[in-house]
């Protein structure tokens, strides 16, 4: 469920949808969400001042929440 | 959008049943005329009636308002939360109010899950019309009770700082919380109002309006109290 949001969120926000990858390492508290892009859309994904993974992490915290857990956004470079 | 055909006695009589059943002006249907329609001899030998095809127009802001909703639903989808998006256009922006079980995470502290929300929306419609959409994610009313409560702290510092003549510095916000105190206290001739600071930190400063040619009776009031 994490994962699917952070690859919608992501998909809907770059120019090359088929490239997002995300994968989801879980742990037993806490999952760790790796999104990877395109190397010329990983400013879409990050924002200005970081922007927009911080928005992207702030849903994924309240989704994560819902389901008393905790998840961390990895974007891999 | 639906087209649809409609007849009228004249051409105008169909037009108007078209405005009506669409409940919209005429400039923003396309009409097309099938059939002007004629009176025929004395009115009742080969008599036609006029017939139209009436389209609404697809305003662009209303094309992205449907996208708006769409993409808040599928979000909301994956937080697993159920809810239903409502959408509409006011004002020149995509006003999008999420009705759900009434539990705050979708608010978050000081609106920050539903700003969050906001932005991404914001941000994906925009990307794909080619142009800024304002877009508007509201749930609750948390919006307007945000602001009338922003609204009302405005006015009670905008009071201490005439009263005190020494300027006030609000709490960090983001712009569209500035914006509401610059507003409540724009038409106030014995503050004047600044935003200060850089990206996440800009918080709003309320001086206490400098000396000018013509006092206003605020003004005068709000020195002979300090004095």
């Amino acid at each position: 469920m994490l994962k699917e949001l952070i690859e919608y969120m992501a998909r809907a926000l770059v120019d090359k949808p088929e490239q997002v990858r995300v994968s989801e390492i879980e742990g037993e508290q806490t999952s760790v969400i790796e999104l990877r892009v395109a190397k010329e859309d990983l400013g879409k994904v990050i924002g200005k001042q970081g922007r927009t993974a911080r928005a992207m992490r702030t849903i994924l915290s309240a989704a994560s929440t819902k389901i008393r857990k905790r998840a961390v956004l990895e974007i891999i470079e | 959008m639906p087209t649809q055909e409609f007849e009228g006695k004249t051409l105008d009589d169909a037009i108007r049943s078209a405005c009506e059943a669409f409940q919209l002006p005429q400039e923003k249907l396309d009409i097309e005329i099938l059939s002007k329609g004629s009176s025929g001899i004395f009115g009742i030998v080969g008599a036609r009636k006029a017939r139209i095809r009436a389209t609404p127009k697809e305003t662009p802001l209303g094309k992205a308002c449907e996208r708006a909703k769409e993409v808040l639903t599928e979000i909301l989808k994956y937080v697993d939360v159920p809810t239903v998006v409502e959408s509409e256009v006011r004002e020149e922006s995509v006003y999008l109010n999420i009705v759900s079980n009434g539990s705050g995470l979708l608010i978050g502290k000081r609106g920050k899950t539903l700003n969050a929300l906001q932005y991404l929306v914001s941000k994906i419609v925009s990307r794909e019309v080619g142009d800024t959409v304002p877009v508007i994610v509201d749930t609750e009313n948390y919006r307007s009770k945000r602001e009338s409560n922003l609204t009302e702290m405005a006015l009670q510092l905008g009071e201490r700082v005439k009263k005190s003549r020494r300027p006030v510095t609000t709490g960090p916000m983001n712009a569209q919380d500035r914006r509401i105190i610059h507003m409540a206290l724009k038409e106030d001739q014995g503050v004047r109002t600044k935003s200060k600071g850089e990206g996440n930190l800009r918080r709003v400063v309320i001086y206490p309006a400098k000396k000018t040619k013509n006092i206003p009776d605020s003004m005068t009031e709000a020195k002979s109290n300090a004095q």
